[in-house]
This record gives C-alpha cells, structure tokens and sequence, in this order.
C-alpha cells in the first residue's frame, strides 16, 4: 500500500504481508501507545511506534516505503501527543524508517541478537535524531544520551524480539 | 547500444540510487517547515516567520546597498553633469549679489553721513545751513576745489562757508544757477582766521597747495604742541567763530615766525556731503566761557584783511 512504485533490490529477499496488515499494526501500535500512557509510567520504557516502523523497515527494504511509513507513523504519534509539535517524532522516525529499510538488505535482520542489537542503535539513533531537532528547533536541552535511556534502549530491544517473532506470523508466504 | 543510450541509462540509474535520499531530504524538511509554522520563538514569533525574515532580510539589505549606491552614482554623475552650470549661475549670483551689497554699503554709509550732517543741523538752529552733495572737484591737482549741487536758485552767494560735523571746509568762490565751486583751506589762495583753542593765540590758516595747510603769524615766543586744537576766530565773517579747522601736526622756529603745519579736522580728500552756511553773520557754535589766556594780550598779529579769505 505505502510502495509507491519503487523497487527493491531483485537481489535482496522482500517479505510480504496480509492485506492490511502493515496498516492494522501500525494503528495498533499508535493506539497501544496511547491507551497504555494511561496506566502508568512504565509505558514509556517501550516505544511500539518506533519497533513498528524498525520491523517494516528492515522487512519491506525499500528505502522510499520506509521514510513515508516511519513519517506517517511519527507524525501520528506527534498529533496523539497533547504538547509535541507535529513533526517532532515524525522527523525521527522518517530517517529511522529510511535507514531501516536501507540496511535490511546489508545485514541480517532475522536472528533474535540481530535484531536486539538492530533496535538498541535505532532506539539511541531516534534518541539523538529527536534530542537534535528539539534543541534546534524548541531550544529545549534534551539529553542525547542518559542511563534511563540506555536502560529504555536494552528494555526496548528485549521487548522488540519476541514482537518482531509475533509480527513474523503476519508475513505472507513467499 | 549506441554511447548516447549508454549515458542515458546511466543517468537514468544515477537519478534512480539517489531517488530515495533525495526524498527522505525532501520529506525532512518538509517536516521541518511544518514544525518551524508550529513553534514560536523569541518575542512569540513563529520560526517560519523568523527563518523567513532571516532569509530575505540580507537580500533585501544588499538590494537596498546596491541601490542607494547605484543611486549614489547616478545622482553623482547627474550632480558633476549640472555641477558646471550651477557652479557658473552661482558665480553670477554671487557677483550680482557682491554688488548689490557694494551698493547697500554705500547707502548705509551715505545714511550715516547725512545723518551726522542732519544731527549737525539740529543742533546749531540758530545757523542757517544748506545740505549739499559734492559732485566733482577740481580737474588742476595744484587746485584744491571742488563742486556741489546747489548753485544760485538755492539762494548760494560768493563767500559763504562750508563745512563738515568735523569742521570747516572752504568757501564758495563761483556760483552757478545749479552748482557751486568751493576753494578748499588748503588751497593755496586759502586764508582763515584762526586762533588756538587753548591759548587764544591769533594766526591765519593758508593753504600750501600741500593736503596740509599752515598757519602763519604766530610768533615764536608762543609755546605750541603737536595737538594743539585750532579753531576758527569769526573775524572773517565767513565761518562763525570756535569752530574746530584742525590741530597742530608739526611746529618749528623760522624767521620771523613759526611753520606750523596743520592736520585739518574735516577729512578733504574725502567729502561727500556738506553744509553751506547761509549767513555770513557771524554765529557762536559753541557757548563756552572764555579761558583766561583769551583776555590776555595777544601776541600775534591780529587779524587782519589777509587773514580773510581771498
């Protein structure tokens, strides 16, 4: 759906997905990260927008349908959120989406370590993508790098596995 | 395939590797300008709004340098093509105005002077005065005369006096219906009767055909100083008496009586207006108390026929 005509490597191993799937996911992450904000502070350890956009990234691996998925998903993310100007999380998430996509192909993203290691430097990559422009532009002094952070990176990662084992499931057949 | 078809596709493969960046840039600053129309800086401003301004603020500030000087050099090229003939109106105006301040001078300083001579008048109005302006003066350089307006239809007559606030002048020896010549005392054929201020010691004050005249007869017994005031004596009956004629420049002994030289208290080479006293009756300018040298003899000659002008 968010393919806008480009290819990908006829080389590199494209997966596929159910109709929808890729769309009902990422609404679900969205709403997921919103409704359990609700119930405490402990949601904020895990950032199921940025997974989302990772695992489609590196799966589809093309470059182009990675930005505008990692876009959309920020800029959503922004418009749920009641303070963050829109495009904060969206500009983050756009280059996070671009690069997933464009070293899916490179590396393996298939091993459980792999992808642990895979989203604990997306997780700090977003971190300082999104500390950058909030100094820029906000002129806020948000930290490029803390132990909270670090900790939400391994939190993170740990949780990305078994999520990304959960989303394999949804992979049309090749 | 032909090396055109080979470029082609090679540029055709460039555009298509650097496609996605190229969009990723495009949808990064996408979002940025969506922010930048979100976020309000210092003072409120949006950052659109401030980016915006900061972009077009230094163009638009070269634009205005480069027009005022462009400007600048096209008024200056107009101002050095008008410059000549300005400067040339200018220098005219200048001249015209030089004159016309020439001639405003001139009036101010002939307003002065008819006012001293008015004042003059005022003052003495027991002495029957007429104004009258000097016209030309005599063309013979030994001859110390000169010509006024005023002639016999103003009742002018041989042998009235003439004088300045500062003094006498001559008397009229020629009238003419409108004009009249006066002989200056420091022509040669000049005489008045004269006497010092101080002393009242009598003399005859002769012309020399020199700017300054002398005064003859005064003996050299008599003590006098360079300074000394000389006044007329009325026994003329041309000018009234005490009236000032000048003071004592330079004195020395010589047989049988001393050359004094006398610096004369109108200005003669300078007249430009005067009075012509119209009686010959004699007048007293100045009522003052006789010094008591006047009551003693006097040792000069008396006044005599010659001491009269001739």
């Amino acid at each position: 759906m968010l393919n806008l005509g480009e290819r990908s490597d006829p080389n590199v191993e494209v997966h596929k997905f159910y109709g929808g799937a890729v769309l009902a996911v990422c609404l679900l992450a969205l709403v997921f990260q919103a409704f359990l904000h609700k119930y405490g502070r402990w949601s904020e350890l895990i950032d199921l927008p940025l997974l989302v956009t990772i695992y489609f990234g590196v799966s589809r691996r093309n470059p182009v349908t990675g930005l505008f998925l990692g876009g959309t998903i920020g800029i959503l993310q922004d418009a749920l959120s009641h303070d963050n100007p829109i495009g904060m999380y969206g500009i983050a998430k756009t280059m996070v989406g671009y690069l997933a996509s464009s070293i899916g192909g490179r590396i393996d993203t298939e091993h459980p370590l792999s992808r642990f290691g895979l989203v604990f430097c997306f997780f700090h990559f977003h971190q300082i993508v999104l500390a950058i422009t909030q100094r820029v532009l906000l002129n806020h002094s948000a930290p490029l790098f803390t132990l909270r952070l670090f900790l939400d990176s391994l939190v993170t990662a740990a949780f990305a596995v078994p999520l990304f084992a959960l989303l394999d499931r949804l992979r049309r057949p090749s | 395939m032909g090396p055109l078809s080979y470029g082609a596709e090679n540029m055709i493969d460039t555009y298509s590797r650097h496609r996605p960046f190229a969009l990723l840039a495009i949808v990064v600053v996408a979002q940025v300008l969506l922010l930048a129309f979100q976020i309000k800086g210092e003072h409120d401003v949006r950052l659109i709004r401030y980016w915006a301004v900061a972009l077009v603020t230094p163009l638009e500030r070269a634009g205005t340098w480069s027009f005022s000087k462009v400007g600048g050099a096209w008024g200056g090229y107009v101002g050095l093509r008008n410059a000549r003939a300005e400067n040339e109106h200018m220098r005219i105006e200048l001249d015209q105005l030089r004159l016309r301040n020439r001639e405003l001078e001139s009036q101010a300083a002939e307003v002065a002077r008819l006012g001293a001579l008015l004042s003059f008048r005022n003052a003495h109005p027991e002495a029957s005065m007429l104004p009258a302006q000097v016209i030309g003066s005599s063309a013979d350089p030994t001859s110390h005369t000169l010509f006024i307006n005023r002639g016999e239809h103003d009742r002018l007559r041989m042998n009235m006096g003439v004088v300045t606030p500062d003094g006498i002048v001559g008397k009229i020896v020629e009238v003419l219906p409108d004009t009249a010549q006066v002989l200056l005392i420091n022509d040669k054929d000049s005489g008045v009767g004269a006497l010092f201020s101080a002393t009242r010691t009598h003399g005859v004050v002769r012309g020399s055909g020199d700017p300054e005249p002398r005064m003859d007869y005064v003996v050299n017994d008599e003590k006098v100083q360079p300074g000394d005031a000389i006044v007329t004596s009325g026994e003329d009956r041309i000018f009234p008496k005490d009236f000032p004629i000048g003071t004592v420049e330079s004195c020395k002994p010589s047989n049988p009586f001393q050359t004094i030289r006398v610096q004369p208290s109108a200005r003669l080479d300078r007249l430009e207006e005067v009075l012509v006293l119209l009686s010959q009756q004699e007048v007293v300018f100045k009522k003052q108390e006789a010094p008591a040298a006047a009551s003693a003899p006097a040792k000069t000659a008396p006044a005599n026929p010659s001491a009269t002008p001739q």
